[in-house]
C-alpha cells in the first residue's frame, strides 16, 4: 500500500464513541413536543460528555457545572430546531463548544474567537521536531500526567484534541461544530499532539531533574 | 535495516513531518515510509504521536456533574417564558 493511498478506517481501529442511542431519537421527539421527562431522559444520556467537555476545557468543576447548565438550557430552547442533519450528540456537542468558546471570551480571552482559538501564537505552537537529546518520550504516561499536559494545551488545540482523540468525534463532524474545514481540523490536531509530547517531555525532563 | 544514528537536521525531516498528519488520516502503514528505515528521531516521534493517541482514548469521560446541576436545570426551564424556539410549549408543569 502506498503511504498515500486512501484506505477506509477499520471499524475496529478507532473505537466508536457515538453511536445512536436506544431511545434517544424517541426522547428527542418527545422533548421537542416540550416533554419535561424526555428531555431529562436527553439530558441523562449526555450529561457526562457535555460535563466532561466542559470541564476539560475550564479545569473547575463548579464553572464547568455552570456550563453544563448553560448547554442544557441552550439545548431546552432549541431543540425544536434540532432537525436530524446531524447526530445529536454533534450537534448538542456544537451547542457545549459555543458556550465554552463564550465563556473564555467573558472571562477576559477576547481573542478566543473560534478562528484565533484554533490558530494558537507561534510560541504556543509545537516545534518541529529535527533531533535533540531525549528522542522518545520515556516509559509509561500515567492518566493524571496526560490530563496536565492537555490541561496547558493552547484552548484551541485542547478542542480538537479532546473532541478527536478522546471523545471520539471525526473530523468531518469536528468541522462542523468548529464551523472549520476539515483539513483545519486535521491540522489542529496534529499540532496538538505535538504540542502535548513537547509538554510530556518538558515535564520528563523536569521530573529526572529533579 | 533500520539504522540508529541520529537523523541531521535535513529537508527530509520537515518534508516527512508536513506529510505525517494526511499519513496518520489515512492509517497509512508507516513502518514502511523509507524516511523511517533511516531517522531514528522521526521514527521516535512518529510512536510517540501513536502512543499519546492512543492514551487519550483511555480517557473516556468518568464523571458526572452533581445532580444539583440537573435541580437547577428542572428549575430554569420550568421558569422559561412561553415556548421554546421550535414552537412547541413546554411541559405545562410550572407548578411548584
Amino acid at each position: 500500500m502506498s503511504a498515500g493511498q486512501t484506505q477506509p478506517k477499520p471499524a475496529n481501529q478507532h473505537l466508536r464513541r457515538n453511536p445512536p442511542i436506544v431511545g434517544e431519537a424517541e426522547a428527542i421527539a418527545a422533548a421537542q413536543a416540550g416533554d419535561e421527562k424526555a428531555f431529562e431522559t436527553l439530558y441523562a444520556l449526555h450529561k457526562r460528555r457535555v460535563y466532561s467537555l466542559c470541564l476539560r476545557m475550564l479545569g473547575n468543576v463548579a464553572a464547568a457545572e455552570d456550563l453544563t447548565q448553560d448547554a442544557f438550557l441552550q439545548l431546552y430552547r432549541k431543540i425544536g430546531t434540532f432537525r436530524g442533519d446531524s447526530a445529536f450528540s454533534t450537534w448538542l456537542h456544537r451547542l457545549a463548544v459555543n458556550v465554552v468558546l463564550m465563556h473564555l471570551r467573558k472571562k477576559g480571552l477576547p481573542q478566543i474567537s473560534l478562528e484565533e482559538a484554533l490558530e494558537p501564537s507561534q510560541e504556543d505552537g509545537p516545534r518541529k521536531d529535527f533531533g535533540g537529546r531525549d528522542l522518545q518520550l520515556s516509559g509509561s504516561i500515567d492518566r493524571v500526567t496526560l490530563e496536565r499536559a492537555i490541561d496547558d494545551l493552547p484552548p484551541g488545540y485542547r478542542l480538537v484534541f479532546v473532541l478527536h482523540d478522546v471523545e471520539g468525534y471525526e473530523h468531518n463532524e469536528i468541522a462542523d461544530m468548529l464551523s472549520c474545514s476539515i483539513g483545519n481540523s486535521k491540522s489542529q490536531l496534529h499540532k496538538a499532539r505535538m504540542k502535548l509530547r513537547d509538554l510530556l517531555r518538558a515535564g520528563q525532563r523536569k521530573e529526572s531533574a529533579v | 535495516m533500520k539504522t540508529t544514528r541520529p537523523c541531521e537536521i535535513n529537508m527530509n525531516c520537515a518534508d516527512f513531518q508536513d506529510r505525517l498528519p494526511e499519513l496518520f488520516e489515512t492509517h497509512a502503514d508507516l513502518s514502511a515510509e523509507e524516511h523511517l528505515k533511516g531517522c531514528e528521531n522521526c521514527t521516535a516521534l512518529v510512536r510517540d504521536l501513536e502512543y499519546i493517541a492512543q492514551q487519550a482514548k483511555l480517557l473516556l469521560p468518568i464523571h458526572d456533574p452533581s445532580p444539583t446541576v440537573w435541580d437547577n436545570i428542572r428549575e430554569a426551564i420550568r421558569n422559561e417564558p412561553g415556548q421554546n424556539q421550535g414552537g412547541s410549549p413546554p411541559a405545562p408543569s410550572a407548578e411548584r
